[in-house]
């Protein structure tokens, strides 16, 4: 009964990753017909020291922060304003859930459609408005193009975080707060210091999934922006290495690199949230 | 010890069964015992005992590290449960929660390939017995506590198998439907003829529902016999205290030889009880020391009724209390004896006692009990 | 009193608020799929296409969008084929990933062997390999099978990547099931497998609605895996095409909004039809 799962495993994962890892130490183009040599770490030293690599990484790095943030905040304000039973809450959660199921390509396509130059959305809103004279190429600034993919980003994964808030919320007894208003208790006074600290193991949770997510980040970068350097991801990085440079020493490399980094940070957000449920 | 007869092998029959786990834990210690084949024989014991792991060795659910197990003459210690014609009750029903009860009690016999009309006829009939026969078309999640047990037990009925295993069928139900429950166990027992074990921790269902009861304690068996048999004649000292609601007094107690007068004396603090000559053989060996006294609370009565009362007695303080109504209970401290064990004693309800009051309490000294301090057997 | 109406009123406005969030996008995209490309571009903003027309579904669908419509886009009835490409593979990867994540989930949950700890913690720690080191690692092994561009290869591969976190979470709700009706079932005749099909099995229903649910979310929103596995229309699916009808310079918003909303209705649907389900597996099984 087992045995299909574990041979599944077994011949899928393990023995690739064998295999791959086995790649990331040697080096040569093998289309190109060179023979492939053993350099050890070198592909690794590479890497590491690649400016490009550097920029993704940094990147990555705020697609990270800025969507956590996002979804933390939005997330926490529609599992308030969902968590009670109302007429119709059906419906709505199950619109709420639409954005998280559609794939995130056609999340990517149909917001793309806000900033585009020529017929963006965005840019007709803003000239109307007459706050801008001519029709702004969002995508080609940085910084822009960085928040624009995250709000598309966030759209998707909120559905996701919003539910883990609401059932966090829902485990709250209702006693605590009428205890607290018996005790004379203001709205906000409950939230800081009943809702928030009782939040904490769905907090984390959420945050865990959010970056775990945010991390990944691929699908709406190539939509909105294909492979431009100014928004790679890590994992835009590892594919233009991979297949667009036809790289799979390096690519593959960065991306075992990348999986290493991955298991330390999860391995740490075990330790420091498996304390907090105590 | 049960030694199986192979006359009689209809029934269930144990052969120094064993259950080990893995890190050494021995849960069954080489049991032997019988069901005889239409006999509803009681394992009972605390928890932890094992009874619950060897009943589920017979079914099949368990695995046997050493010994043998057959069912009417069948060995079937290596079958899996479906080959071994057992029916089982479980303490939490155990029903199937998405049939209706119809389909519940008629799934084993579906699973046999039986034809739907002769299913529809056997359940019919169980149904019947039961008093089912209006929810047969209801899931079990509308339906009592009480009315999921019947269930379960039409379930097994329905089957003919060639013995009923029962676990605890009662610990879930209140008092009430208990009593109710006990009675109609009984009864379908008696109308259906098979070997049937049943697991109890609680003594009182023990006594009441067995013609015979095995006394389980970490793994081994300590007693079997009919319920009379173990509250008369216990062998050693936890059956004694397991066996009877209050449990049996036990203290230790010197004995002191009288030469003067051939006596021979229990002494209990400032008190000596009389020891009957007949018990005098089993006791020799401990004269001028400590055994453990036995004496039941319902031994117990008052000390004018006595005649050569003063080796009768036993000098106390009443610490406490309890009227039930129907009796009192006294706890009883033993003059001479410091921080003595309470001694719990019923007695009639017309007998006056006073909290903190000294009393004289008679004592039966032909129900005295004595056990071996050193392994609890009871010295006879 | 005012407290509270201020109150109701606020999340009044919030849940206003995330329907136009949540639904905005999506119907700014059927919108767009039904306008004219002169309506998308002209300047100032048409909220509203002057001119209905139903010509990029039927470019789509009826194979004629190639690449006059921008993009790279270049085999005639891409669209449809791409459609098909995704149902047929979300379909028996779905079903293949049930079949093992399910049994192994129960096996690992109910039956004693040697080495079930073991193997249990190994195959569920490589799901937490990210996906694009496990799909470059897969690359070579699937080019020498010969599996790359083929309905086959994607398959296998969204298999391999899911099966540990489904069976996880099919061993975690078996675990919590009662152990007794099965040991009935044993003794009511069946053998384990039996006891799996009739007891078990129906017990799980609502989970494994749940999880196919997500499962099929999933694989049909799967974009990097088929886009370094898929090369031509053979086996791409419609999240791999939907990229080509962007173009380098200009693009064609009404077909590529066309596109989407075409490929975003199957997974709205089940979101819609099994949304109760999907939010109770995902709220709880974090």
């Amino acid at each position: 009964m087992v045995a299909p799962a574990v041979i599944v495993t077994a011949a899928l994962v393990l023995y690739p990753l064998i295999a791959g890892f086995v790649t990331s130490l040697r080096s040569g183009d093998v289309a190109l017909g060179e023979q492939s040599r053993f350099v050890g770490l070198g592909n690794y030293g590479d890497v590491v020291s690649s400016s490009t690599v550097h920029e993704a990484v940094a990147h990555t790095l705020v697609y990270v922060v800025l969507a956590v943030t996002l979804e933390l905040a939005l997330g926490l304000i529609v599992a308030i304003a969902l968590h009670h039973v109302f007429p119709g809450r059906g419906i709505v959660l199950a619109i709420l859930i639409l954005p998280w199921a559609l794939p995130s390509v056609v999340s990517g396509v149909l917001w793309r459609r806000m900033f585009d130059p020529d017929s963006g959305l965005l840019n007709s809103v803003l000239m109307q408005l007459h706050l801008v004279s001519h029709p702004q190429v969002w995508l080609a600034s940085r910084t822009w193009a960085l928040a624009f993919i995250t709000l598309v980003h966030v759209w998707s994964v909120l559905p996701l975080v919003s539910l883990v808030l609401i059932a966090g919320l829902q485990n709250i007894p209702d006693d605590v707060y009428s205890a607290s208003a018996v005790d004379g208790a203001t709205p906000l006074r409950q939230f800081r210091h009943i809702t928030l600290p009782l939040l904490r193991p769905s907090i984390a949770v959420a945050l865990t999934i959010g970056t775990v997510w945010a991390i990944k980040i691929f699908d709406e970068i190539y939509v909105l922006n294909g492979t431009a350097l100014n928004t790679r991801s890590i994992v835009m990085e590892v594919y233009t290495t991979t297949f667009v440079n036809a790289d799979f020493p390096h690519g593959t490399a960065l991306a075992f690199l990348l999986t290493g980094i991955t298991a330390v940070l999860a391995a740490g957000y075990a330790l420091a949230f498996g304390r907090s449920r105590t | 010890m049960d030694r199986p007869n192979a006359a009689s092998t209809n029934g269930i029959v144990l052969e120094r069964v064993r259950k080990e786990f893995p890190g050494g834990i021995v849960a069954v210690r080489d049991i032997s015992l019988e069901v005889h084949p239409s006999e509803l024989l009681v394992l009972v014991g605390p928890s932890g005992c094992g009874k619950t792991t060897t009943l589920r060795m017979i079914a099949g659910l368990e695995a046997v590290t050493a010994g043998e197990i057959r069912i009417a003459g069948r060995l079937v210690t290596n079958l899996p449960p479906r080959h071994r014609n057992v029916a089982m009750i479980f303490q939490n029903y155990a029903l199937y929660a998405h049939m209706n009860v119809r389909a519940n009690m008629g799934f084993g016999l579906k699973m046999a390939g039986m034809p739907k009309r002769e299913i529809r006829a056997r359940v019919d009939q169980a149904a019947g017995i039961l008093g089912l026969t209006d929810l047969l078309d209801r899931k079990p999640r509308q339906l009592s506590g009480g009315q999921r047990q019947r269930v379960a037990m039409g379930r097994a009925i329905v089957r003919e198998p060639t013995a009923f295993l029962m676990d605890e069928p009662l610990s879930n139900l209140d008092a009430k439907l208990r009593l109710e429950m006990r009675a109609e166990i009984a009864t379908i027992h008696r109308r259906i003829g098979a070997p049937t074990l049943y697991v109890t921790h609680d003594q009182t269902e023990a006594m009441t529902m067995g013609d015979r009861v095995a006394i389980l304690r970490d793994g081994a068996l300590e007693q079997i016999g009919t319920p009379l048999e173990l509250y008369e004649q216990p062998a050693n000292v936890f059956v004694a205290e397991f066996i009877g609601s209050p449990g049996m007094n036990l203290l230790p107690a010197k004995l002191d030889i009288d030469t003067f007068d051939d006596a021979w004396y229990a002494r209990l603090g400032d008190s000596r009880l009389l020891i009957p000559p007949k018990a005098r053989a089993a006791l020799r060996p401990f004269a001028g020391h400590s055994v453990v006294l036995g004496l039941r609370p319902e031994d117990f009565m008052p000390s004018e009724h006595l005649r050569d009362s003063q080796s009768r007695i036993i000098q106390a303080t009443v610490t406490r209390t309890e009227s039930l109504g129907s009796e009192s209970l006294a706890y009883l401290s033993i003059n001479g004896i410091a921080n003595s064990q309470p001694l719990l004693a019923r007695l009639d309800r017309r007998t006056t006692i006073q909290k903190d009051t000294p009393i004289l309490i008679g004592v039966d000294i032909d129900r005295l009990y004595f056990f071996d301090p050193t392994n609890g057997t009871t010295l006879k | 009193m005012t407290r509270f109406r201020a109150a109701r009123f606020v999340r009044t406005v919030a849940i206003a608020a995330i329907i136009l969030w949540s639904l905005a996008p999506i119907a700014l995209g059927v919108v767009t799929s039904v306008s004219t490309q002169a309506d998308v571009r002209a300047i100032p903003l048409h909220w509203l296409p002057d001119h209905v027309t139903m010509d990029p579904y039927r470019g789509l669908l009826g194979g004629t969008a190639d690449i006059r419509a921008g993009g790279t886009v270049s085999e005639t009835g891409a669209f449809a084929q791409a459609m098909w490409n995704s149902a047929s593979i979300t379909l028996i990867s779905t079903l293949a990933i049930l079949c093992v994540a399910i049994s192994a989930g129960y096996a690992f949950a109910r039956l004693r062997f040697p080495g079930r700890n073991v193997l249990f913690w190994v195959v569920v720690a490589t799901a937490i390999i990210p996906v694009f080191t496990l799909v470059i690692a897969l690359f070579q092994l699937l080019a020498e099978a010969g599996l790359i561009d083929r309905k086959l290869g994607l398959v296998l591969v969204f298999v391999s990547t899911s099966t540990p976190l489904a069976m996880w979470l099919v061993h975690n709700h078996v675990k919590e099931l009662p152990t007794e009706p099965e040991e009935a079932a044993l003794l009511d005749g069946c053998t384990r497998w039996q006891a799996f099909w009739h007891v078990v099995l129906p017990q799980m229903r609502s989970s494994i609605a749940a999880l196919s649910a997500i499962l099929v979310l999933s694989v049909w929103g799967e974009f990097l895996i088929p886009l370094l596995l898929t090369s031509t229309s053979a086996s791409k699916p419609v999240a791999v095409l939907i990229p080509e009808y962007v173009g380098k310079y200009t693009t064609n918003y009404p077909l590529l909004a066309a596109a989407g909303v075409l490929a975003l209705l199957p997974p709205a649907v089940v979101a819609l039809v099994l949304n109760r389900h999907i939010r109770g597996m995902l709220s709880g099984s974090s």
